[in-house]
């Protein structure tokens, strides 16, 4: 049982980390509309920029702390600059569009650092505690509570300020909300740079797991983009739920199925998926879509 | 001037004598440049051929039927290990028939693994779908892993074959028939494409794309056509895997990798979508340009790919295929801007001491006025 617990807590910290991603491209496709290929390339940058802080001698909390702000500038930036002329378009060029972001900013992370793997420190160091048996790495913990605290920040961003008000006016219906005198442009830069924000925010976690390199987060984001779909992509609370759950289910999976073993766990999310999906094609949490002619 | 020189071209591109002459000059070019290049450029070539193939698959279901599909290199992979598996394997038929019954089932076993992954992931709308595909080769890959005795696991599997026959001794190296085993293929994949895509389900795909209401309302299932385009996708990609395994020799899980689904993706946007011309350019893109990112600098291959992939999109959203249609646009609109009353050439105007933006902007202004 106790084993069972662990297994629980180490999949609900792994999809924390999916989860902060998710958000991340929730946010993104309800400002946009679009679904970005591009956030965990993005994510991989800034945690890049935290670990060059963090070489160069700035505290870790500092280091991550630019490493947000830089998140914040060049999401935005490449809202405004790159994918600006493509939203409200074919969607499809758009998906395009964000993929040659993804391979962009991969070629410019290897460019800077390199493809060999980098180690980075751990916020929460590597010590576990004992919770009547069973054995808990801090990190875990911590994972999971900065991923509550996230969803919570969020929540009140969007419920209780006015800045959350407007974004969600303008993810609602831009021609209204410019019509109403809101500042279209600049609440969908700053959507994209939350979201670039939450990548960072997975990235940083994720990065004394899986060393910092360019292709650090790929999995990470295939995850997300699951967790994002399943969840129902306009559902920021879907996402989270649905992360929690892949990491929890792929977690038990390898564990506890012998054919599937800790190679094959990486397929379990995605069987689920799928079958969910067919039962309810707008996820779980997501709002049926109908379309006028 | 500008305009009469594009009808005038035009004009010689839908001439049927032109067609025949530059179909034969290709064809010629085709069958004389492997005699007369170096190994190196013959494998560079067979694998021009070998991605030309698996990226018209991806633009049929992806360019025509406007389904983006992330999984292109799960069946090249595919394809790449039926053909290994095959090709040694003891089967009881003779050796002449072992060639083209592997490359049958290069094309029927993906088209069936195709076929059944569109039936669950056509229901669902645009981009599910290519969340269910980006899961084909990010399965695949342990998959791989885990069958050892068929696909050699992580080492991947070296095959020796397609030598050229006995009769060709002397005359033809390995290489050299490598190639035209190849070549043959594409050009059969190809002729087979582009009658599929201009026909009565090219039609159907087109309308599925633009809009799928429209379609239902003109008793086009666009569920069927979503299938269909993905099972021919994935056929194409298989076949591919097959000419894959004949060029390289060798295959391993590191062929299904997602990074050569992206990659493919871009090569199709950055050749032409939803044209066959588009896709040769995009393979060729596929094969060279990383290959001279390389000899720059290797760790900026990543970085021009994706700003080539950008600067396409920005500039010429049809791809390589369309440059000319572009270019031609561009100039009549610089005309028009000029005043459209003496279309000159630009190339007279460019130099202009303040830059040509700048006096452009100026004159549209005044224009304005």
């Amino acid at each position: 049982m106790a084993y069972f617990i662990q297994l629980v807590i180490e999949g609900l910290a792994t999809g924390s980390i999916y989860g902060a991603l998710a958000l991340a491209i929730v946010l993104v496709n309800r400002a946009t509309g679009l679904i970005n290929f591009a956030q965990g390339g993005m994510a991989v940058l800034s945690t890049f920029v935290a670990y060059a802080l963090f070489q160069a001698g700035a505290p870790l909390p500092l280091a991550i702390l630019g490493a947000v702000i830089f998140a914040f500038i060049l999401g935005a930036a490449i809202e405004r600059v790159i994918v600006r002329p493509f939203e409200r378009g074919d969607p499809d060029t758009a998906v395009v569009v964000t993929i040659g972001l993804f391979v962009l900013i991969g070629g410019v992370a290897a460019f800077f650092f390199g493809y060999e793997p980098r180690q980075f420190p751990s916020f929460f160091g590597t010590t576990s505690i004992d919770l009547g048996g069973v054995f808990v790495s801090l990190r875990s913990l911590g994972t999971i509570v900065v991923l509550a605290v996230v969803v919570v920040l969020l929540q009140l961003l969007f419920r209780g300020t006015k800045l959350g008000l407007a974004m969600r006016a303008v993810a609602d219906n831009p021609q209204s909300a410019a019509l109403s005198g809101l500042p279209v442009s600049r609440l969908l830069m700053i959507g994209w740079g939350l979201a670039s924000v939450l990548g960072v925010i997975a990235g940083v976690l994720v990065a004394p797991q899986l060393f910092v390199s360019p292709g650090m987060l790929d999995f990470v984001l295939v995850y997300a983009l699951a967790a994002a779909i399943l969840g129902g992509l306009d559902s920021p609370l879907g996402a989270v739920v649905a992360a929690w759950f892949i990491g929890v289910i792929e977690n038990l999976a390898g564990a506890y199925i012998d054919v599937i073993g800790n190679d094959l766990k990486i397929a379990v999310p995605f069987l689920v998926m799928i079958i969910i999906l067919i039962v309810r094609p707008q996820g779980l949490f997501g709002r049926k879509v109908v379309v006028r002619v | 001037m500008n305009t009469s020189f594009s009808n005038r071209v035009s004009a010689l591109t839908t001439n049927v004598w032109v067609r025949v002459v530059f179909g034969v000059v290709v064809a010629a070019v085709l069958v004389v440049a492997p005699l007369i290049s170096s190994k190196f450029v013959n494998y560079q070539l067979g694998l021009i051929a070998v991605f030309a193939v698996a990226i018209l698959g991806l633009n049929i279901v992806m360019g025509y039927a406007g389904q983006v599909s992330l999984g292109q290199s799960a069946f090249l992979g595919l394809g790449a290990y039926i053909a290994a598996y095959f090709v040694t394997a003891d089967l009881p038929i003779p050796d002449e028939l072992k060639l083209p019954v592997s490359l049958l089932l290069c094309a029927i076993i993906p088209a069936a693994v195709g076929l059944v992954v569109a039936l669950a992931a056509a229901r669902l709308r645009g981009l599910a779908l290519a969340m269910v595909t980006i899961a084909l080769p990010i399965i695949g890959i342990p998959l791989a892993k885990r069958f050892r005795e068929f696909t050699g696991g992580s080492q991947g599997t070296t095959v020796s074959w397609l030598r050229a026959p006995d009769w060709a001794e002397g005359i033809l190296e390995n290489d050299q028939w490598r190639y035209y085993v190849v070549v043959v293929i594409a050009v059969i994949m190809f002729v087979l494409a582009r009658n599929l895509v201009r026909g009565r389900m090219g039609r159907a795909f087109r309308i599925v794309k633009e809009n799928e209401a429209v379609a239902v309302a003109m008793g086009i299932s666009p569920y069927r056509y979503k299938v269909m385009a993905f099972t021919i996708a994935s056929m194409f990609g298989g076949v591919a895997g097959f000419m894959y395994l004949g060029i390289v020799q060798y295959t391993s899980p590191e062929t299904l990798s997602f990074h050569t689904s992206i990659n493919m993706v871009a090569a199709m946007v950055i050749g032409g979508s939803a044209s066959i011309l588009g896709t040769i350019f995009g393979a060729i893109y596929f094969v060279l340009v990383p290959n001279l990112a390389n000899e720059i600098n290797p760790s900026l291959t990543a970085l021009f790919s994706g700003a080539i992939l950008l600067a396409v999109l920005f500039l010429v959203p049809g791809g390589i295929v369309s440059l000319p249609r572009r270019i031609s646009q561009v100039v009549r609109r610089l005309a028009r801007r000029r005043g459209g009353a003496a279309p000159q050439n630009p190339s007279d105007q460019a130099p202009v001491t303040a830059g040509p933006e700048s006096t452009e902007k100026n004159k549209g202004k005044r224009q304005g006025q």
